[in-house]
């Protein structure tokens, strides 16, 4: 499926769960998830890691709600499993879509303009560099007997300077390589929204509104 | 007349080029990684609370990290959109990252972008001190905590938990997104990297 329209999905249908109140659809909703990602070939580990992390605020949510809420156990299962609703409909997305074509679509098909499809493609690409760039600035720092920690300014302020100084270097090289800003391009890689993306969206959105119609529990 | 023209021309330009773009992008990446880093502290917290049924403080304790994007590079890029777009990206990153909300966090992103904004927008992009920089401060809270109140079912919580859930969030909010983003601010000021 196109991933623009995919994300769109994704986003709607974890919004509308957001405002209704229905256990069973979350767990529809979390088993057609679960059978998609399992299709797509993705590794144990960050199977695991989609099972394993959520169960965390999961567990903390129902026990408050159970101690606490008024609304009883039923509503504090809603809450449980809304939360894995929203981490297995994302990981529909994220496990299966590279953020490459997301921002090529959303340029060709959604007219998000040029300059921002490419210039935050650009900035993502680098995310394995920043992690670095972060573990240099803190142990840097360290070696003058500096612990920089996530409260620390220091530690943003030489991030935000790094990111000056990349951003200016980024878009230079962009712009060497024929990049000109608010001008119409010509595209290598050309996706469409087909047919049948079309057809998947309305339809799955449509059978997500008559699940949450008729199942109220 | 041409002169004048070119002159208006000037002033009206557009602060969306490629580079300011990309700028936001980095610096909500930056932020987004810096706090991934923080993340263990979020489940260890959790975990401690739950066994009395705190866990939603866990939450709002860490609420201002998350809203920090927002409002620094809504100061560092001075105009529309800027503020959500940096928040947004940075809700983005934990998205890919694995983050624990999947697609929460995208609905999050957008809600916490939005609300991060709207502080900026009651000022008129024009008050760039520690007064617009409150008023974000408060649109951010008031109106995550109404999103959070929908999403995490806080509103089947009692008065008084739900006023120490607000009042912790206000603070968290207030010493991330304020008191550090100021500080921070006031560093880019120092070291005139920045046009500010």
């Amino acid at each position: 499926m196109n991933p623009g329209m995919k994300l769109l999905l994704v986003m709607l249908v974890a919004l509308e769960i957001s405002f209704t109140q229905s256990l069973i659809v979350n767990i529809i909703l979390i088993a057609v998830s679960l059978l998609y990602i399992l299709t797509q070939h993705i590794s144990m580990k960050a199977l695991f890691g989609i099972i394993f992390w959520p169960l965390f605020p999961a567990v903390g949510l129902f026990v408050s709600q159970w101690l606490y809420g008024s609304a009883g156990i039923h509503f504090a299962w809603i809450l449980f499993t809304r939360i894995y609703a929203y981490v297995f409909l994302g990981a529909t997305f994220t496990l299966t879509s590279s953020i490459t074509d997301l921002s090529l679509t959303l340029e060709q098909d959604f007219h998000l303009p040029s300059k921002f499809a490419y210039g935050v493609l650009a900035a993502f690409n680098l995310m394995p560099k920043i992690a670095e760039e972060v573990r240099i600035i803190k142990t840097s720092a360290l070696m003058r007997g500096d612990a920089l920690h996530f409260w620390s300014p220091k530690l943003y302020f030489k991030s935000i300077l790094s990111s000056i100084q990349w951003s200016h270097n980024l878009a230079e090289a962009m712009t060497s390589h024929g990049f000109v800003e608010d001008y119409e391009r010509t595209h290598y890689k050309v996706i469409r929204i087909t047919a049948l993306d079309w057809t998947l969206f309305i339809v799955l959105l449509a059978v997500v509104q008559v699940l949450l119609f008729f199942i109220r529990y | 007349m041409d002169n004048k023209s070119q002159a208006s021309g000037v002033k009206k330009q557009s602060q969306w080029t490629l580079r300011n773009i990309i700028l936001i992008a980095l610096i909500a990446i930056f932020t987004g990684i810096i706090f991934w880093g923080a993340g263990f502290l979020y489940t260890a917290l959790t975990v401690a609370l739950t066994p009395f049924g705190m866990a939603p403080f866990a939450n709002d304790l860490l609420m201002g990290l998350w809203c920090m994007a927002g409002p620094l590079t809504g100061f560092i890029i001075r105009t529309f959109g800027s503020a959500f777009l940096g928040e947004f990206l940075g809700a983005s990153v934990e998205v890919f990252l694995g983050g624990q909300w999947g697609a929460g966090a995208f609905i999050s992103g957008l809600v916490q972008g939005i609300a991060s904004e709207l502080g900026f927008t009651l000022t008129g992009y024009k008050r760039y001190d520690w007064f617009g920089l409150n008023a974000s401060i408060f649109t951010t809270v008031v109106i995550t905590f109404a999103w959070d109140m929908i999403r995490n079912g806080c509103d089947k919580f009692s008065l008084p938990l739900l006023l120490g859930l607000f009042v912790t969030r206000y603070i968290s909010t207030f010493i991330f997104a304020g008191v550090l983003t100021k500080m921070i601010v006031k560093l880019l000021d120092r070291s005139k990297a920045i046009n500010l």
